[in-house]
């Protein structure tokens, strides 16, 4: 039972999920006749989504801290209107224009911040104000006109790695990046397995590490493949890598760092974070500003996809990017979520409206599905926790999670902790 | 090198014995003498004294109002005393915050549990000091994770495992946890503000336990509660505040319930009224 914990870790919502994406892909790949596991198709759901994932990515930080975010897309529109122009008319490089952006963003987001932070209006409302205020300043600012922007922009939303060196058959840089995610999962797995003997927990056994490795290792083969094979001249998406880096940022970030705990510990309990010397404004104000950056990048990434600015960009953005973090597994209460969840989260989103599109169902029925998926996933979640179950692997777990620290009349001498440190690590 | 290392040893034997002998007319390590508190026209404490020796529990018992809770509030840095003097092991201190009376090793465990459910136990033990890899570092997790659970095998606590959200343990488990945060800082004077408050019998008596295991540790120990059971079975002296003054000290081994009770009404023995007998 221990092993197959290590195999899967993580809580049933995410693992659900996988589950679930795993599961439509194949329904959906199945149904069209084999339109979705193509390269081409691949590359479209990433490109196409790459934005609503990398806002997801912040706004599952907002959801834990409590708060939500409903300007994202208005913040998006108007950082791409204000990088079209300022490229165009004021002749700055495309580097300085990104960099404008994000500037913008983070400008945008102290303001939000501030609101929020030291003054204490509830997110919800700095951000309706928010999204009207910036949807008006981006139509004020392009006079809804649609701007278009140059080469080196279009290739950050819709390039491919390019190709180099000799010829193996894939486009090299994806084979690159599959080998070196290929490194990265082993290489964790083995100080996994270090650290875990290391602090004297029991072992892992060598078959948990291979079958935690071997699914993992095959998807990515498989994905590598699938991105690399692709028609001459596509290869994995620049958006896409884009996303990777932020995953693994902020994967960090939200699981490592006092901030990213800090973040968890204001939307769990607000007074206890601050008795126990929690600076909960300093946490709101980052969670909002980041948001905002995010929403910024989202935005000038979009504007590279679609070639153009326009006064309609980012309209009902917010709600794709809030609607992927709940798939996620986050609770609506704050305090709850994690930043991968949110990415299969969207993804899940990403396939469904792929999959039908492919299937050729119209949007008036896709929205309902989306719909319904959104409140089938929230359900269970609010399910769960009127049961009284955290989740269907701490459900097997119960029996043996009981007295794993020995605090018996033995004392301090009672010999180490019995499996309850490799249990730790093999979690993470 | 043998003789050597014999004589440190002596030494220490030696010095562990002077601690021993001073024992009798040892220094409190908190000792609070005449200390006023007023709000406004209210006066809270006046001229107030305690004292808390090291590995001793001290009940602080009063009616409502009697100003046992302003008493813990001074000590434990929330409020300032207009006058009087507080000191730890022999200096006087002003003690102007909580943060301050950390830094002099006062930790005060607060009758509502500021603990974070969402999160685990080690995250909830080391919330607001996280241990780092290195200065700038990240989360140092698995250090954590090991001091919580050396924290909770210290005080003898059954928890299913560190990694557990709060959320998942009793109220007695989340008491331990409250207190067990407030040791990662190896404070000299722990305060208990009503930590039984709410529970039930077997969490109570868990925390009681608890309480014990603190006076083994060495710590001195201020309990406030309006429980005179609990506190019998568990302090070593009794004080009563009454009005915001003392009004009695009681060894809780010998003293009798009645007599405690009628400290904190405030009852004297009435001289029989001569028609009454007849």
């Amino acid at each position: 039972m221990t092993s197959l914990k290590e195999v899967f870790g993580g809580g049933a919502r995410q693992f659900g999920m996988v589950f679930a994406l795993v599961a439509l892909i194949i329904v959906f790949h199945v149904a069209t006749g084999g339109k979705v596991l193509t390269p081409t198709n691949v590359q479209n759901i990433i490109n196409g989504n790459s934005y609503v994932l990398i806002l997801a990515i912040g706004m599952v930080l907002v959801i834990i801290a409590g708060h939500i975010d409903l300007s994202v897309g208005s913040v998006a529109a108007v950082v791409g209107i204000i990088v079209a122009l300022a490229i165009r008319d004021w002749g700055i490089p495309w580097w300085l224009g990104i960099v404008l952006g994000l500037a913008v963003g983070a400008v945008i987001g102290a303001w939000q911040g501030f609101w929020v932070a030291y003054v204490g209006i509830p997110g919800f409302i700095t951000t309706l104000a928010g999204m009207m205020l910036f949807r008006g300043a981006n139509q004020y600012i392009g006079k809804s006109n649609t701007v278009p922007v140059p080469a080196e922009i279009q290739f950050l939303g819709a390039g491919y790695l390019p190709e180099w060196g000799p010829s193996t058959g894939l486009n090299n840089s994806t084979l690159l990046l599959g080998l070196l995610a290929v490194a990265a999962v082993v290489h964790a797995e083995v100080r996994r397995r270090q650290s875990a003997q290391r602090l004297g927990g029991e072992s892992i056994a060598p078959w948990v590490s291979i079958a935690r490795l071997g699914p993992l290792v095959a998807v990515i083969a498989a994905a590598t493949f699938l991105f690399g094979s692709g028609r001459v001249g596509t290869s994995f998406p620049v958006s896409g890598v884009i996303l990777v880096v932020l995953v693994l940022v902020y994967g960090f970030v939200s699981t490592r760092t006092i901030t990213g705990r800090h973040v968890y510990a204001v939307g769990g309990n607000k007074i206890a974070a601050s008795l126990s010397g929690v600076n909960i404004r300093r946490t709101n104000f980052l969670v909002m500003m980041n948001m905002s950056i995010l929403a910024a990048l989202a935005g000038i990434v979009f504007v590279g996809r679609s070639t153009a600015s326009g006064p309609f960009d980012g309209t009902m953005w917010e709600l794709d990017a809030i609607a992927a973090v709940f798939i996620g597994g986050a609770a609506v209460s704050g305090g709850v979520g994690t930043v991968i969840g949110s990415l299969i989260g969207g993804l899940v989103m990403a396939v469904l409206n792929n999959g039908l599109q492919l299937m050729g169902v119209g949007s008036d029925s896709t929205q309902m599905i989306k719909g319904l998926v959104l409140l089938a996933a929230v359900a269970f979640d609010v399910y769960n926790k009127v049961q009284g179950k955290p989740s269907i692997i701490g459900l097997l777990m119960r029996s043996r999670r009981q007295s794993e620290i020995p605090g018996g009349p033995d004392g301090p001498e009672a010999g180490p902790v019995k499996g309850s440190k490799a249990d730790t690590l093999a979690r993470r | 090198m043998t003789t050597h290392q014999g004589d440190w040893t002596m030494a220490l034997d030696e010095e562990a014995r002077m601690t021993g002998e001073n024992a009798g007319t040892r220094q409190p390590v908190l000792a609070v003498r005449q200390v006023t508190k007023r709000f406004g026209a209210v006066e809270a404490l006046i001229g107030v004294d305690l004292d808390v020796h090291a590995g001793e529990v001290v009940a602080l018992v009063g009616d409502n109002g009697a100003g046992k809770s302003t008493l813990a509030k001074i000590v434990s840095g929330v409020l300032q005393p207009d006058s009087g003097q507080v000191r730890i092991a022999g200096e006087p201190v002003t003690i102007g915050s909580p943060a301050a009376a950390h830094a002099l090793g006062v930790s005060t465990v607060f009758q509502d549990l500021a603990l974070c459910e969402n999160l685990s136990v080690a995250a909830n033990i080391f919330l607001g000091r996280e241990l780092r890899v290195s200065a700038s570092g990240p989360m140092d997790l698995a250090r954590m994770e090991l001091e919580s659970t050396k924290i909770l095998r210290d005080l003898t606590v059954g928890v299913p495992s560190v990694l557990a959200p709060v959320r998942d343990l009793s109220a007695g488990q989340r008491q331990a946890v409250a207190i067990a945060r407030t040791l990662t800082t190896r404070p000299r004077i722990l305060v208990l503000d009503e930590p039984t408050a709410a529970l039930s019998v077997v969490q109570t008596a868990e925390v009681l336990m608890l309480v014990e295991r603190l006076r083994a540790m060495g710590l001195g120990v201020i309990l406030i509660s309006h429980n005179l059971a609990d506190l019998r079975s568990v302090a070593d002296r009794i004080e009563v505040l009454r009005h915001g003054r003392n009004a009695g000290s009681f060894d809780a081994a010998t003293a009798a319930p009645e007599e405690i009770i009628a400290a904190i009404a405030g009852a004297t023995r009435v001289a029989m009224p001569s028609w009454a007998r007849r």
